[in-house]
């Protein structure tokens, strides 16, 4: 029942996204940006993104062509945070796998049956 | 200092020097991707000797149904590759089982038509329509009562009998667990496969401690080595393990 | 980029390139598919469908990482840059790799069964309070997952649109990915056959990932920390002498507030501007200055040194800083001035005798 509602939901989220990219890439994407003025042939290649993160699009669609977007130059990345997930991921990899080759069993054993009654 | 000298622009030509490290670097890449290839393929486990044996034709036989745990026919009349007395398990195509159209004829005299899986004595009839190619028979008979063999504590994998009889080789493991389960709830007998032979079955047809199908809790555990304690019964040629579910526990 | 979109901007190397990586992963898979098959003598033959899952899926695994391996490689030697000027195209292709994997597993185990195959991949395993058994399939579909946001992601347009932050941060997925390929694999395939070649050589990744990335790390602060650095009054930092600065070239440094600033000396004098391209975060630090512009060493993005501005027809801007020299010593205002600001650069000898 959860994995028949997961498979729902997946197609609802492809669907939306579907006419999302419809419409971004009719009408919206000349109006956040201007270099995509009159360049046509990339456009498809934007499908599959805006599909998976369409309301990502949605909402830099409407903070771009509101105005909202005055810091945009500031926002640098986040670099700073480079290190820690660097540390973090060297952990969880020899975390992860320590405990794949500590759960493992021996595939080639012999363990003999045991009758457990005498009838 | 030389390091800054050799700077590296994708739209300036690329200087001399650096040609070379590329064309090391991707020798070293080309090399190592080859040689993993090579090493992880030659690797690869033996998946077994079982198959489908498509070289011996569609196989008719008759005899009668039994339909708990899991289906199976004790066959009283054979075919060219299928001696009276033998008992096979019973599986439909694909992940599917020869139920529901099967749950009507228990204990009836059939005639079943289709291929042979095996693997060692581990025997198996893949009836494609079950509709069509199970149907019960004029003459009927009945069959002796199972022989118990008595209380048992295995240690061993439970697979679903198709794909480890040969339907994908490899087919057992955790690799292929969710494809094993997905063949069990579909309808395809599941075996015990022990570590060590049982007198001399090296396969056990697996149900519930009550007789009927195996339960989620045994599902759970497909692919991995557990101990489980239960009843063994001789049925036909078959052996059959009646586990309790409460004994499970995981082989470490 | 002001220039009009293209779906890709070809130039010879990364015809090079893109051919190399062909090359790889076509040869790897030659071999595993169509080599592998006649020298294993086993009769029934491996499944050919499981055959490739095996391949494809192993190969995604190296192609990943090498994708993680590539980053650091560059930061400790800068001579392999070049690796990571074109790697979005090694990631697209580990991307396809990886989903020619999931489909093979998708059309094999999960087909012929009463259940919807997308059902069946969610919903048969579904026992996650075991680590043996654990349903590892679902450590695969997030990987996937991360490598379809970061492949489809990976075209100029979304850095501008999504801008620089948001789509770094979402291309950070790249290291939760690694991590659950590695469940994926550990949980999976490895408790089938893990003292195996195979096991050998996911080990042998892990491990070179896990070194180089913590040798990049400590390089990094070696390269951007200094004897001299050091706060001295609420705004103002003193970085380095400045005899340390080559013409043509910067030095870096990275100031207790996290920014990290490169100091530029062209003609004799000095100017100071983000370390952080505009367009993805290049060290510009690392670029040297071309006729007049610095030059990122990633993807050749260029910058007036003197007031962070791209040379027309180009748009980019990127924040100045104020510096002045004090006995030697150059010190800067932590206060970056909004980007595309103008500063008059500092003449050197004339300030140092002051």
């Amino acid at each position: 029942m959860v994995a028949e509602t997961l498979v729902f939901l997946i197609q609802v989220w492809l669907g939306v996204g579907a006419l999302v990219a419809g419409a971004f890439l009719l009408i919206g994407i000349g109006q956040v940006d201007e270099d995509a003025h009159g360049a046509f042939a990339f456009r498809p290649l934007l499908i599959p993104g805006i599909l998976v993160i369409w309301p990502l699009v949605i909402w830099r669609w409407w903070v771009v062509s509101t105005g909202r977007d005055i810091n945009r130059h500031i926002k640098a990345a986040p670099r700073r945070s480079h290190g820690i997930v660097t540390i973090l991921l060297m952990i969880i990899l020899v975390g992860t796998l320590l405990i794949s080759f500590a759960i493992h069993q021996e595939r080639s054993i012999n363990i003999a049956p045991v009758k457990l009654d005498m009838s | 200092m030389t390091k800054k000298e050799l700077f590296f622009i994708g739209y300036l030509p690329v200087p001399q020097k650096l040609w070379l490290l590329f064309i090391m670097t991707f020798l070293a890449f080309f090399a190592a991707f080859i040689f993993s290839a090579w090493a992880i393929g030659l690797s690869q486990n033996d998946p077994g000797d079982g198959r489908f044996r498509f070289d011996l034709g569609r196989q008719t036989v008759s005899g009668v149904l039994e339909t708990l745990p899991y289906p199976m026919i004790h066959v009283t009349e054979g075919s060219s590759a299928i001696d009276a007395g033998e008992t096979l398990m019973l599986s439909g195509a694909g992940k599917f089982g020869v139920e529901p159209h099967a749950s009507n004829l228990s204990s009836t005299s059939i005639s079943a038509t289709g291929i042979i899986l095996n693997r060692g004595t581990l025997r198996m009839l893949q009836i494609s329509n079950p509709r069509r190619n199970l149907s019960v028979v004029e003459n009927q008979q009945s069959i002796s009562d199972p022989l118990d063999l008595g209380r048992w504590r295995l240690v061993g994998e439970i697979c679903d009998g198709k794909c480890y009889a040969g339907a994908m080789r490899p087919g057992r493991g955790i690799a292929h667990k969710a494809c094993a389960e997905l063949c069990i709830e579909g309808g395809v007998p599941p075996v015990f496969v022990t570590t060590k032979p049982v007198q001399t079955h090296e396969y056990l047809l697996i149900g519930n401690a009550d007789g009927g199908p195996i339960s989620d809790t045994l599902l759970e555990k497909v692919g991995i080595y557990v101990s489980l304690e239960g009843r063994i019964e001789q049925r036909g040629s078959i052996a059959v393990f009646l586990a309790d579910e409460g004994s499970l526990e995981v082989f470490p | 980029m002001s220039v009009k979109y293209v779906p890709v901007q070809w130039n010879v190397f990364k015809f090079l390139y893109d051919f190399a990586l062909l090359v790889i992963i076509m040869g790897f898979l030659w071999v595993f598919v169509h080599i592998i098959p006649d020298q294993l003598t086993y009769d029934p033959s491996i499944t050919p469908q499981i055959q490739n899952m095996r391949a494809f899926g192993s190969c995604a695994f190296f192609l990943l990482t090498a994708i993680l391996v590539i980053g650091p490689l560059a930061r400790i030697d800068r001579r392999f840059l070049p690796l990571l000027y074109n790697r979005r195209h090694l990631g697209v292709l580990t991307c396809f790799v990886a989903f020619s994997h999931a489909s093979f597993v998708i059309r094999w185990y999960f087909v012929f069964s009463p259940t919807d195959r997308y059902v069946a991949l969610f919903g048969t395993n579904t026992a996650y309070n075991q680590l043996l058994g654990f349903p590892f399939e679902s450590f695969g579909i997030f990987a996937l997952l991360c490598l379809i946001i970061l492949a489809t992601t990976s075209h100029d347009f979304w850095l501008k649109f999504l801008t620089p932050r948001i789509w770094k941060s979402l291309h950070y997925l790249i290291y939760p990915a690694y991590a659950a390929v590695v469940a994926h694999i550990g949980l999976g395939t490895l408790q089938d056959q893990p003292v195996s070649i195979f096991g050998f050589l996911v080990v042998l990744c892990v491990a070179l990932v896990v070194g180089l990335h913590l040798m990049a790390r400590r390089c990094e602060l070696e390269t951007t920390d200094s004897s001299a650095l050091h706060r001295v009054d609420a705004y103002w930092h003193a970085l380095f002498p400045v005899q340390e600065i080559e013409e043509g070239y910067a030095r870096v440094a990275r100031i207790d507030t996290g920014d990290r600033i490169a100091v530029f000396l062209h003609n004799g004098k000095l100017s100071a501007i983000s370390n952080a391209c505009a367009h993805q975060n290049g060290p510009l630090g690392e670029g040297k200055i071309i006729d007049c512009f610095v030059t990122c060493p990633w993807h050749g993005f260029q910058y007036d040194v003197t007031n962070g501005r791209s040379p027309a027809p180009f748009t980019e801007k990127i924040a100045t800083y104020q510096i002045r020299v004090r006995e030697g010593i150059v010190e800067v205002d932590e206060r970056a001035n909004p980007p595309g600001t103008p500063v008059e650069p500092l003449n050197v000898e004339k300030e140092d005798s002051v």
